[in-house]
């Protein structure tokens, strides 16, 4: 089966261009929101592995609490994709890292593959370099 | 007679500029005539039984009749003076015929139109025992005889009625000095708390009239004045902030700030200069700057502190104001680069075709974004995670995605960092991005094992970045036909940045060289140094 993965991204065709880059690797797309409120009902009605979280959303910039909520409460693995890295400079506990957007397919399939691994518990050496990890 | 030099010392022990300096202190010498002098030279005449009788003051080169009777001349040279004998004698000094003393044989008020013959003098000799001249009787035919004892007892006893006399009158002339002394300073005084209650007056009117709030303190650092505009800010009571009191009205957050920069000035003498937050009448706190300079002595030592408060709130606000909106900006910019990365990855799945083309070109556009992270002006949030704003740490994010599996570079950067500029961002990108995609594509990065070293140098008013291959797969020569990504990177070089872009296919590995003018980088910069001359 499958991971399914969450994109919370407020720029439609970011979010639409992400879908497809994860659809074409294999992955499930479980659904896209724009702001906090619907990513936890997306949440809460599916199943969810991993969200791709970008920091601003169109109810401000609501990214990074959200991040830590569907990590904590939700049990969702978090990675951030956003334009300004430098937001979430001290990491956020519980989520994997930040990826700068905007991504090349190869990073995002790196990235994705990594935090699916982790999620499963598989032994990882290196991160791909484009990932800023938390510690 | 001779004149004795004014500093030999006579027998008795005083010297004639001493004896002179004591007869002028009396303060009589040409004065106009005093009916006490007037009334001895009477006495002394009808008591001797003489036509003439004087006063005589005997000073360095004449001598002056105090008081007279019986003589028309007021004053004498000091050589014809029987006086200055007479007042070195002990006691009266009697001259029976003036023409059988050798003393005065030849004396001109003898053998002339005077004709004196007999003489009789008392010294007249000052308390601390300095002749000063001598009352004396005079007749124009000898007296064999001399004086009486009634006489010579006379003369003495009304001798030491002068000086009796003019000790009084030099007691009461010191006496008025003194008082007069004593007015003078009085109304100096009166005249300097004039003048300092006047420039004070005028002090408060001009500080009262600033703008800005204007205070002073003693050198302990207790404030003692506030202008009217302090309290007008404040809204406090008149004398209420005396002392320490000013430190409450701060923003409770930089009340502590303020006050350790305070005691530090006070310590240091140094110029007291904060920003901090000032409460208005209404409540309101106001962003304040806060400035205050020593006032020194002749001694060096700070007698005083005047200090101001201006307000700055509206330029602190400006400058927030500021900062946001560069975020924004900056925020904004990068959107843009996603979107249309995100744009061309849509469109190229429409054209199956373009798939590669599309792959390409996101590459570039993702090098130009990495490259605008660099770039100023950046707030804390909006740049980027690690490292500087410089070239080294661009290049290190740019081929970060190129690091072997265990993460270490493949790119390996050394040398001189720069800044770089909004107006080069787009042309370094491009330029570091062909050589690595080629790198990866048919060069060193395209094996394992392979890397590249890129130093950037400065030399004088050039800078020199140097890319070289190594361990890639052996090179035949330069290839055939130029594709388009060296084009673009030379055109980069060469038109955007103004330099020389040089290619060396050595068989080892590439080796590109990228001369620019080292104002190539940052231009604006540059062009504004130019336009603001120092």
């Amino acid at each position: 089966m499958s991971a399914r993965i969450l994109i919370i991204e407020d720029e439609a065709l970011v979010a639409m261009e992400l879908r497809f880059v994860l659809e074409d690797l294999g992955y499930e797309v479980v659904g896209s929101a724009a702001d906090a409120r619907t990513a936890r009902n997306l949440v809460k009605e599916n199943e969810v592995d991993l969200a791709l979280v970008d920091i601003h959303l169109s109810d401000g910039p609501t990214g990074i609490e959200l991040g830590r909520t569907l990590a904590h409460e939700d049990g969702v693995t978090v990675l951030y994709m956003t334009a300004n890295p430098g937001m979430v400079r001290d990491g956020v506990a519980g989520t994997i890292g930040v990826l700068s957007k905007p991504t090349e397919e190869r990073a995002v399939f790196k990235a994705v593959d990594y935090a699916l691994r982790r999620r499963k518990g598989e032994p990882v050496e290196y991160a791909p370099p484009e990932l800023q990890l938390f510690a | 007679m001779t004149l004795s030099s004014t500093t030999d010392r006579h027998p008795e022990g005083w010297t004639e500029a001493e004896r002179v300096a004591a007869l002028r202190a009396y303060g009589v010498l040409h004065t106009a005539p005093e009916v006490e002098f007037d009334d001895v030279v009477a006495l002394a005449a009808r008591i001797c039984d003489a036509p003439t009788a004087l006063i005589s003051l005997v000073d360095s080169d004449t001598q002056w009749f105090m008081a007279r009777v019986g003589l028309e001349a007021c004053e004498t040279s000091r050589d014809v003076s029987f006086c200055d004998h007479a007042m070195r004698e002990s006691g009266v000094m009697v001259v029976p015929d003036a023409t059988l003393d050798p003393r005065f044989a030849d004396n001109a008020l003898v053998t002339g139109d005077l004709g004196i013959r007999f003489y009789a003098g008392a010294p007249l000799v000052s308390a601390e025992g300095l002749p000063l001249g001598a009352l004396c009787i005079i007749d124009y035919r000898p007296r064999p005889e001399g004086l009486t004892d009634l006489q010579t007892r006379a003369l003495t006893v009304l001798a030491r009625q002068v000086i009796s006399q003019l000790e009084l009158r030099k007691a009461l002339s010191k006496a008025v000095l003194a008082a007069e002394e004593r007015h003078q300073v009085d109304t100096d005084l009166a005249e300097t708390a004039a003048a300092l209650h006047e420039s004070e007056a005028r002090f408060r009117a001009i500080a009262d009239s600033m703008p800005q709030m204007v205070w002073s303190t003693l050198p302990d650092g207790f404030h003692d004045y506030y202008n009217a505009r302090w309290y007008e800010f404040t809204g406090v009571a008149e004398g209420s902030t005396d002392g320490e009191g000013w430190n409450a009205i701060f923003h409770p957050e930089d009340q502590a700030r303020a006050w350790g920069a305070w005691e530090r000035s006070l310590a240091t003498g140094d110029l007291y200069e904060i920003e901090y937050r000032l409460r208005r009448a209404d409540g309101v706190y106001r962003w304040t700057l806060g400035r205050a300079e020593p006032i020194r002595n002749e001694a060096g030592e700070i007698v005083r502190w005047f200090g101001t408060c201006t307000d700055i709130d509206d330029l602190k606000r400006v400058e927030q104001n500021k900062d946001l909106l560069s975020q924004e900006l900056s925020h904004r910019i990068k959107n843009i680069f996603a979107v249309v990365s995100a744009l061309v990855g849509l469109s190229a799945r429409q054209y199956p075709e373009a798939r590669a083309f599309a792959a390409a070109f996101r590459d570039r556009i993702g090098a130009l974004a990495r490259a605008h992270e660099f770039v100023r002006p950046h707030s804390e949030v909006s740049r980027p995670t690690v490292g500087g704003m410089t070239l080294h740490a661009f290049l290190d994010a740019l081929f970060r995605p190129y690091a072997d599996e265990s993460g270490a570079a493949r790119v390996i950067v050394s040398g001189d960092d720069a800044l770089f500029d909004d107006q080069a961002a787009t042309s370094v990108a491009l330029l570091f991005h062909e050589l690595a995609t080629n790198a990866a594509k048919y060069g060193a990065l395209s094996a394992p094992g392979g890397n590249v070293e890129l130093t950037t140098a400065l030399a004088g008013d050039r800078f020199v970045l140097t890319w070289t291959e190594g361990g890639g797969p052996p090179v035949s020569g330069a290839p055939e036909r130029s594709g388009f990504g060296s084009s673009l990177a030379t055109v980069s070089v060469e038109g955007q940045l103004g330099g020389r872009l040089e290619r060396l296919w050595r068989p080892s590995g590439l080796r590109v060289v990228a001369d620019l003018p080292a104002s190539a980088l940052s231009r604006r910069r540059a062009a504004g140094n130019v336009r603001s001359p120092t």
